[in-house]
């Protein structure tokens, strides 16, 4: 890990939402010393870093499958259902979701307003 | 279901922690799957609703049916497994227990929730971990930063508390691709917390790409990009490395606070730059005093960074005149319960916000803790802790704990709280304004703590340590005007402190004469002058100011010169491991507590470890005693620590500061390499050890882990315990406090158990324990060598005083006290004449040959002049074996030592001897230091160095002067007028007496006896001079001239004092004789070492050139004074 870091320094993942970066080890969906699992997208990832294990890895953000922006994996710029959505898409096509999504994201909308006036 | 799910190749594997967290989430996850089920789902009613208003613009293709499996994004491949056991296995498909395909899928969901559940988290983690980073102020800065770090050499850094820059800068340089960095920090904590948290924030938890480097610890490998070490440790790794070529980047961290170490690696640095262009060098310091540091880099760019406070309310509540403290008496505490109470009326107590209270030393905070623990009872609103160095750390450490609801902490604190130690959640700040500060008296030579008033730098940033968390309250115990009145900035430590070891330091660094070296803020050149005498004195520099072959090695030694001394000197003899011991002991904090001093279960408990020959013997036992229990009981050593009132961290840095001690002198050669088989060789004990070692290892590692997330809440009654109640501490905790020492056993032990193996520590250890008195006198001996000129004379009425008014006198400061600490304190009578021994041959005469002085560590003024780390040694020997200056009259009956201290010795004859033994026992000592030394400066271990024969044979003739010489005499200070009028002076024509100038070669190698041009009378060797004290009974020192019998040869007939003390350098006991006979053996018997001893005498006489022993000469010369006659 250290070394593939140290030889690629430029593998940056970045948000194109919330603009949150940080570099990736690998991109795809079979990510190394998985074994059994597979990623059911291509997604940037990275060793996790809250993790002692060094096999233990952490999804960062993959592209939306439809405007195929560059997202992370952080529910308010994207969500998964099926395929990786950005969260503006979503909105755009939220007639084709499932009411428990569409639950899920009015919630959220509705919590993050007082967090909104917090930042200012 | 293991073995199709947590294999031993599987991302999960069955035992591990995750495996136990799985298999929890799954009990959880199948209880919800059941509620949700029960509670029925109408999840197929909303996918109809959904396609009759949908309008189909673009199809996502997405399933009509919500399923919660459809959001996650990983997938699980097991059938194979599941195929291959069904196959190969098919007995264990038939048994009940065996999992069914319903199970099977059952946990693959269950793993799929979990695996999607472990990245949510991580995920999270790691997204507020980056909009805590960009919220930071200096976030904004980040490219700024980088963009002047590359265009300049000099950048400086300016924000205050809160803007993250101690955090963040190091960061942003490493993202830009800078990979060798050092960011220096003053404090050896701030090294550990940063590494771990900026190793945290850069991803980089388990890695090492970030490190630190402190004394006794590093986490530094190949891999390391960005290291936190301490400012010394920066300097001694340039000491060795002159261009500093391991690093790209260096930080300066805190430089506004002007420790002695920031001021002279800045200067370093400097000079530095300009052999090294590549260097970036990143200055970063609180908004204070900006202007200096930018034009002392040839105004280097700045930026500044505002900080991140809450809004902070100041109330100016100046101490009425009334409630002013007066010099003697203790602190009023009214004013200060006046805010409590104004607290406690003005803000409901559900409001959470503590107190911090900063006084300026332990005296106060005791009186005020007092008062305040009274209050604080009655009220129980309050908790109320103390703060400062010489708690023990556990005690210390209970001010981050936090106070149940509805209570405050009070916490009272020294001005440590300002800037080493940063306790959150506090709200008001109450600042007496006041510090104690440390200040060098040159004068003196003493140290002194004196009271004084902060400075508006200062005030300010204790104020800001209420708008840490939240908007807070500042009381001030000083008017606005006082305020205004301060001074700007504290004084810098250069300006304050004894400079010896840092002109030491630049001497080893080829820096050029000390005073023309350029400092930020350059200190007295007073002070420089007065560190180049005391180095001079110390024999680390010679009279050029040149460092001298013992001075290189002390530069080497990151302890104080007379710590570094006594190590040198041990190496010589065969007291390498209680030396050790003693030089670490005293580098160090004291390992007794002060409040536990008067406790009296712990005064008994101590007793036995008490020495009354001095502190350091104390210590000494000490030490020993704790690693003795260490190897018995391991981690029991805690309670035996406690017991006796022992803060037992101190006694874990001493064991590493002697290591490292060991290290540094085997690798200056002055010891030699234990060519041992690690631990012994046995292979089976290897093993052992390494299984130990990585059980520890990990032991280590899951504290690590586990660290930083155990805050306790405190009890009501906490901080009533150690100095209120006394001994409370040591039996009497609650059960939460001793949970949490056990705790603590544990990582202390661990990391000691690492770094040393006991049982060598023990074997080392027990060379030191019941040291014969031969070998304590020795061993005083060298501490007390080491110490000089830090000596002090008994008043010569203290056996007629009480115990608590014994007086002493050092040449340079009269009338000053044995710290209560000392065991001296309590045992004085150890220090005067007995009265049996005393002679009284005059009305201020009191003859004895039991005088001692007292050789001291360190002179500190508090409130008195205190003396600690006494150690006791005999005055005559000690003097003439260690002071610089020896002077004497024709009979050497009256001896002055370095100008003050008189010694009248009765009995001519007796007088010569003791003179005449202390002569060449330090001749041959001095020879062989540097026999020693230049054997380690040639850095070959292998070299003829010290014959261990001829250590012996000086260490038994240093012995048996100090322990049988017994001499009657007299020993008292010099009076001013004394003083004056002490020496003959020049003499403008030379007396007969000096005609025949005995040649005193052999007695001192290389230094001829000269005339003295200043005291007069004869200079004999570079500390002794004969005949030059202006009392002289008689300058016809040929009158002198006494008949005297020579035990080792026949010869017989009267001689002057110095040819006396000639004949007896030159004539050795005969059985020695006969053995250095025997040595030279081949060839010619006898002539070799009679050779040595003869040497051409031209008679005039005779007018003939004789070759003859020095005796020989003597001998012919009376011939012709008798044939004359």
């Amino acid at each position: 890990m250290e070394q593939t870091a140290t030889e690629t320094p430029q593998n940056t993942f970045s948000c194109q939402l919330c603009g949150l970066s940080t570099s990736f080890t690998y991109y795809g969906q079979k990510p190394p010393n998985t074994r059994a699992i597979v990623l059911l997208e291509e997604c940037f990832v990275t060793k996790d870093p809250f993790s002692p294990d060094k096999e233990k890895f952490l999804v960062l953000g993959s592209t939306c499958s439809l405007c195929g922006k560059c997202v992370c994996v952080g529910p308010d710029c994207s969500l998964f259902y099926t395929k990786r959505f950005c969260v503006p898409c979503v909105n755009r096509h939220l007639d084709q979701f499932p009411q428990q999504v569409r639950a899920e994201l009015a919630k959220k909308s509705q919590s993050s307003q007082p967090g909104v006036t917090q930042l200012t | 279901m293991d073995q199709i799910f947590f294999r031993e190749q599987d991302y999960i594997q069955a035992g591990s922690s995750e495996h136990r967290e799985f298999w929890a989430f799954f009990d959880r996850f199948q209880r919800f799957k059941a509620k949700r089920d029960m509670s029925g789902s109408g999840a197929r009613d909303e996918v109809k609703e959904r396609k009759r208003t949908g309008h189909e613009k673009v199809d996502l293709g997405l399933p009509r049916e919500y399923d919660a499996r459809y959001r996650i994004n990983v997938s699980v491949c097991t059938g194979d497994v599941e195929q291959r056991m069904g196959k190969a296995d098919p007995t264990r498909r038939q048994r009940s227990s065996g999992p069914g395909p319903q199970e099977v899928s059952d946990c693959r969901l269950a793993l799929l929730h979990f695996l999607d559940f472990s990245q949510k988290q991580s995920f999270g983690k790691l997204a507020k971990l980056r909009r805590e980073q960009n919220n930071l102020p200096i976030f904004q800065y980040r490219d700024r930063i980088v963009e002047l770090v590359r265009l300049h050499p000099v950048v400086v850094v300016a924000g205050d508390t809160g803007c993250g820059k101690s955090t963040q800068v190091p960061q942003y340089l490493l993202s830009a691709g800078f990979t060798h960095i050092a960011c220096t920090q003053p404090r050896r904590i701030a090294c550990i917390s940063l590494a771990k948290r900026v190793s945290f924030e850069s991803l980089n938890q388990y890695g090492s790409k970030v490190g630190y480097q402190i004394r006794f610890e590093t986490s530094r490998t190949a891999a390391t990009k960005l290291l936190f070490l301490t400012e010394g440790l920066l300097l001694r790794q340039i000491q060795q490395d002159k261009n500093l070529d391991q690093y790209e980047v260096v930080i300066v961290d805190e430089v506004h606070e002007r420790h002695l170490h920031c001021d002279f690696l800045l200067g370093v640095l400097r000079s530095l730059l300009a052999d090294r262009p590549g260097l970036r060098l990143i200055l970063m310091s609180a908004t204070i005093n900006i202007k200096l540091f930018s034009e002392y880099f040839h105004s280097a760019p700045v930026l500044q960074v505002p900080g991140r406070l809450f809004p902070i309310q100041v109330i100016y509540q100046p101490i009425p005149p009334e409630e002013q403290p007066s010099r003697s008496e203790k602190l009023d505490p009214r004013p200060y319960l006046r805010i409590l109470q104004g607290i406690d009326q003005r803000y409901p107590p559900e409001e959470r916000g503590d107190l911090l209270l900063f006084l300026s030393g332990v005296a106060e905070i005791g009186t005020i803790q007092e008062a305040c623990q009274v209050y604080a009872t009655h009220t129980r609103r309050w908790i109320v802790l103390p703060l400062h160095s010489t708690l023990s750390l556990a005690q210390q450490d209970k001010v981050f704990d936090v106070a149940p609801l509805a209570v405050r902490k009070c916490i009272i604190s020294t001005n440590i709280a300002e800037t080493s130690v940063t306790i959150d959640g506090v709200r008001f700040v109450v600042d007496s304004g006041k510090v104690k500060e440390m200040s060098f008296d040159p004068k003196a030579k003493m140290q002194r703590l004196q009271e004084f008033w902060i400075s508006r730098a200062s005030s300010e940033q204790r104020k800001g340590r209420a708008g840490r968390t939240g908007p807070g309250v500042c009381y001030r115990l000083y008017s606005e005007s006082d305020y205004n009145a301060f001074a700007p900035y504290p004084v810098p430590e250069i300006h304050r402190v004894a400079l010896d070891s840092l002109v030491l330091q630049m001497k080893s660094m080829d820096l050029g004469d000390p005073l023309s070296f350029v400092f930020i803020d350059p200190p007295p050149t007073s002070s420089i002058q007065t560190a180049v005498t005391y180095l001079k004195e110390q024999g680390a520099l010679d009279s050029r100011g040149e460092l001298t072959s013992i001075g290189r090695l002390l530069s080497q030694l990151p302890v104080d010169v007379v710590i570094g001394k006594m190590l040198v000197l041990g190496s010589l003899f065969n007291l390498v491991e209680p030396v050790l011991t003693v030089a670490a002991a005293l580098s160090v904090q004291s390992p007794f507590l002060r409040s536990s001093q008067h406790n009296p279960d712990c005064s008994t408990a101590r007793q036995p470890l008490h020495s009354n020959q001095g502190d350091p013997f104390t210590l000494l036992n000490t030490f020993n005693a704790w690693v003795e229990v260490k190897r018995e009981r391991g981690g029991g050593s805690r309670k035996w620590c406690r017991r006796r009132g022992l803060e037992e961290q101190r006694l874990y840095e001493m064991v590493n500061l002697r290591r490292q001690f060991k290290e540094l002198l085997r690798s200056h050669g002055l010891l030699e390499s234990e060519d041992r088989a690690p631990s012994g060789g046995d292979r089976l004990q290897r093993r052992e050890r390494f299984t130990e070692r990585k059980k520890l290892h990990q032991l280590k590692r899951h504290h690590e882990q586990q660290e930083g997330t155990k805050r306790k809440v405190l009890r009501m009654d906490e901080g009533q315990d150690g100095e209120l109640s006394s001994g409370s501490d040591t039996e009497g905790r609650g059960r939460k406090g001793k949970k949490r020492q056990e705790e603590d056993v544990d990582i202390q032990e661990v990391k000691f158990k690492l770094r040393h193996n006991v049982s060598e520590l023990q074997e080392a250890v027990s060379a030191s324990q019941d040291l014969s008195s031969r070998h304590q006198a020795l061993l005083k001996l060298l501490l007390c060598r080491g110490l000089y000129p830090q000596l002090a004379l008994p008043d010569e009425h203290n056996s007629n005083r009480k115990d608590s008014e014994q007086v002493f006198h050092t040449r340079n400061k009269q009338g000053v006290v044995i710290h209560p600490t000392s065991v001296f304190a309590s045992d004085p009578e150890v220090l005067h004449v007995p009265e049996d021994d005393v002679r009284e041959t005059g009305p201020d005469r009191r003859d004895s040959s039991r005088h001692q002085l007292l050789a001291f560590v360190t002179l500190l003024e508090t409130n008195k002049p205190y003396l600690s780390n006494c150690v006791r040694v005999p005055a005559l020997q000690a003097l003439l074996l260690v002071a610089n200056s020896v002077d004497t009259n024709a009979d050497c009956t009256r001896l002055v030592v370095d100008g003050w201290l008189e010694l009248e010795v009765k009995e001519p004859e007796e007088a010569l001897r003791v003179l005449s033994t202390a002569l060449s026992l330090r001749c041959e000592w001095e020879r062989l230091l540097k026999v020693q030394l230049g054997q380690s400066s040639l850095g070959e271990a292998s070299g003829q160095g010290v014959s261990r024969r001829d250590m012996e044979k000086l260490s038994e003739g240093l012995v048996r002067f100090l322990l049988y010489t017994e001499v009657s005499y007299s020993l008292q200070r010099l009076t001013a007028f004394q003083t004056q009028n002490l020496y003959v002076g020049p003499q403008s024509e030379p007396d007969s007496s000096y005609a025949e100038v005995p040649d005193l070669s052999p007695l001192f190698p290389g230094a001829e006896a000269k005339p003295d041009p200043i005291k007069g009378g004869l200079r004999v060797s570079g500390f002794f001079t004969y005949n030059c004290l202006a009392d002289s009974k008689d300058l016809y020192s040929e009158c002198l001239r006494t008949f005297w019998s020579c035990p080792n040869c026949e010869l017989y007939m009267p001689l002057t004092p110095l040819e006396r003390m000639h004949h007896e350098a030159s004539c050795r006991p005969a059985g020695e004789r006969q053995e250095a006979e025997k040595e030279s053996g081949d060839g010619k018997p006898g002539s070799s070492s009679m050779s040595s001893l003869t040497r051409v005498y031209h008679c005039d006489v005779c007018n003939e050139d004789l070759k003859l022993t020095s005796t020989e000469i003597l001998k012919h010369k009376r011939q012709h004074m008798f044939a004359a006659k």
